[in-house]
């Protein structure tokens, strides 16, 4: 079976993040560039399937000129055995909605995959819309949040993480499926893995190479603005319960008022 | 990035599961066997033995790592650094064919047997003897502070082979199996907590086939000089590993801790002496790379090597001490994971090489100064 692992290049999870002047991420700090946590885990379910059933692991990281280390860097020496890059200039500043376009587009001109792999949400945005949006686009079934994935013949079968407990949910092939942190452990890349890694085909594209009509795509053709945004308020003293034999009730009601329970 | 899989690998183990090993008189096989299958362990290994056709400084980053992780490694520097650079350089094809992929995979481990109870850094007066006869040779004597021989398939002994005109011990290397008649081993109770154990061995008429001599008979010294230099690097690495994760802690502790409003790394009487061992340690590594390239150049390095071991130790032992000034009594616990840090650290200052015996070194061979001993 062949899979494409839709990825991200995205800002240090631990690094501080800003906004800039016009409401969207500061990306102008020198945080490191990662691959996007998510998809780590996108990529490691898609390198068990294609160890279990055979076939390729394909990236396609839509992004900057850097997204190129982080390709070579990361996902691939993971295992994927080859990548796509679009880098234009016209695609900065999509939106989740442009992104999955651009990203549909250039699935297009992949040939015979069985499965598209993101991962729930990227830890910059964390708008988690990509995998439906890209569903729409692709007209292809969209099984999102799976906590574990399985393949049966040409059926895709997931367990889907909601806020009360599991669905399995499942559809043909080929599918679309966005993964949840803690699916899987992402494996770190082996010696041989670091080493294959320099000479894996990366097809880099532009916008029209990868078919995409740049009149849908950046910041300025973006369905979302940002209207107004402010700063995250600093961060309040927290509720102290005296334990006067009864803090237990206290805890799990402020546990369940909280719904973290 | 070499160096990032071998940290999040060792990372994802870390410092509470090495101490429940310990605790629990385990092993830490697991993580070795991880680092093997992921191609770390054989880094220094000629590729067409299965290893990564690197070198000791690849093999130091390693090294460093798994000490910074908090699950220092000691195994690394004696069957990795040691012998698997005598098994590349001196060994018979057939020998390299047997003993270096098992080693390369990390399935395998082999001991390094040079110590004696009267034969400490002065190896001419090893007193093992091996004695030919015929399609064997039969080893007689003991071997004292010998790494982690419970783990190992094989244990790579230094052994006298005969005497030369001037009188001075003619020395030879075999390999010979961990397991075999005419060998005991007791474990040597020291006061560094790790799963890796420090054994006495005792050789009586034990048989070695004469195929496990590794090189000519009689030459084995210059290959233990040979394989000195790496031991001396690594171990400065793992030094540098040990140093590291006590400064990480401390500064991370430093930055959360508050007294009187303030995290405690504001005061300068706190910060000033953890800046002072990150330069120190800063320092050491360098030194270190630098021996490390000299000797995969096959450039002289032993001066480098010394120095860089020197450094190192001290660094170590003077980043954990500090670290655990830096916790109050948090640097007591074994949650916080210093003070058992501690003696392993402390070790850096007497093995592999002492400190006394660099001095002895850098003040005859860099400086000159008359030879005291």
């Amino acid at each position: 079976m062949n899979i494409v692992v839709c990825a991200k290049q995205v800002p240090d999870t631990a690094a501080e993040k800003r906004l800039s002047s016009d409401g969207t991420l500061d990306r102008s700090n020198d945080a490191d560039q990662i691959l996007n946590p998510l998809d780590e885990y996108g990529t490691e379910a898609a390198l068990k399937l294609v160890e279990a059933n055979g076939g390729e692991v394909t990236i396609l990281m839509v992004g900057p000129k850097s997204a190129t280390e982080t390709l070579r860097k990361k996902a691939l020496p993971m295992g994927a055995d080859k990548a796509i890059q679009v880098t234009d200039e016209a695609l900065h500043g999509s939106d989740a909605v442009a992104t999955a376009y651009a990203l549909a587009q250039a699935l297009k001109q992949v040939e015979g995959f069985d499965l598209v792999i993101l991962g729930s949400e990227s830890t910059d945005a964390r708008g988690s819309l990509v995998p439906s949006a890209l569903s729409e686009f692709t007209g292809l079934p969209g099984l999102t949040f799976a906590k574990s994935i399985e393949v049966d013949g040409n059926v895709v079968r997931i367990q889907r993480e909601g806020d009360k407990g599991f669905e399995t949910v499942e559809a043909e092939m080929p599918a679309i499926v966005s993964v949840v942190k803690g699916i899987n452990e992402p494996r770190y890349p082996s010696f041989k893995g670091i080493m294959a890694a320099k000479n894996k085909p990366l097809d880099e594209k532009d916008a029209a190479g990868a078919g995409i009509d740049t009149s849908m795509v950046g910041l300025a053709n973006s369905k979302s603005k940002v209207g107004e945004w402010k700063e995250r308020p600093p961060k309040e003293a927290g509720t102290i319960v005296e334990d006067d034999g009864e803090a237990f009730a206290k805890l799990a009601d402020w546990l369940e008022e909280n719904k973290l329970l | 990035m070499i160096r990032d899989s071998v940290a999040g690998i060792c990372r994802s183990y870390g410092r509470t599961w090495f101490q429940e090993l310990y605790k629990a008189d385990k092993r830490s096989t697991e993580l070795w066997e991880n680092l093997g299958e992921n191609g770390f362990i054989g880094l220094n290994i000629p590729e067409e033995y299965g290893g990564g056709g690197l070198g000791i400084f690849e093999i130091c980053i390693v090294c460093e790592e798994a000490a910074a992780a908090g699950t220092p490694l000691l195994l690394l520097v004696v069957s990795a650094a040691i012998n698997a650079t005598l098994i590349s350089k001196f060994g018979s094809p057939e020998q390299k064919q047997e003993f270096l992929p098992p080693l390369a995979a990390g399935r395998s481990i082999m001991a390094f047997a040079i110590t004696e109870p009267d034969a400490g850094s002065n190896s001419h007066q090893i007193a093992t003897t091996a004695t030919r006869d015929g399609d064997i040779y039969r080893l007689n004597g003991r071997k004292t502070f010998i790494s982690g021989v419970d783990e190992a398939d094989w244990i790579l002994v230094v052994a006298r082979t005969g005497v030369d005109d001037k009188g001075k011990a003619m020395l030879s290397i075999f390999v010979v199996d961990a397991e075999m008649p005419g060998l005991e081993k007791t474990v040597i109770e020291t006061a560094i907590p790790s799963p890796e154990k420090q054994w006495m061995l005792f050789f009586d008429d034990a048989e070695v086939p004469a195929t496990r001599l590794i090189g000519n008979e009689h030459e084995g010294l210059r290959a233990v000089f040979l394989g000195l230099n790496p031991e001396r690097i690594t171990g400065a690495a793992m030094g540098l590993g040990l140093a590291r994760y006590a400064l990480d802690k401390a500064a991370q502790y430093c930055r959360e801790r508050e007294v009187w409003g303030v995290p405690i790394g504001m005061h300068q009487g706190v910060s000033h002496p953890l800046a002072e061992r990150k330069i120190e340690l800063e320092l050491a590594k360098l030194m270190t790379q630098k021996a490390a390239t000299l000797y995969d150049q096959d450039l002289p390095c032993g001066e480098e090597a010394n120095m860089a071991k020197f450094a190192a130790a001290e660094a170590s032992i003077n980043s954990v001490d500090q670290a655990m000034q830096a916790l109050g009594g948090n640097g007591m616990t074994i949650e916080y994971g210093l003070a058992d840090l501690w003696p392993m650290a402390r070790l850096m200052r007497t093995a592999p090489v002492s400190r006394e015996m660099i001095l002895n070194f850098v003040a005859q061979h860099s400086l000159g100064l008359p030879k005291s001993y």
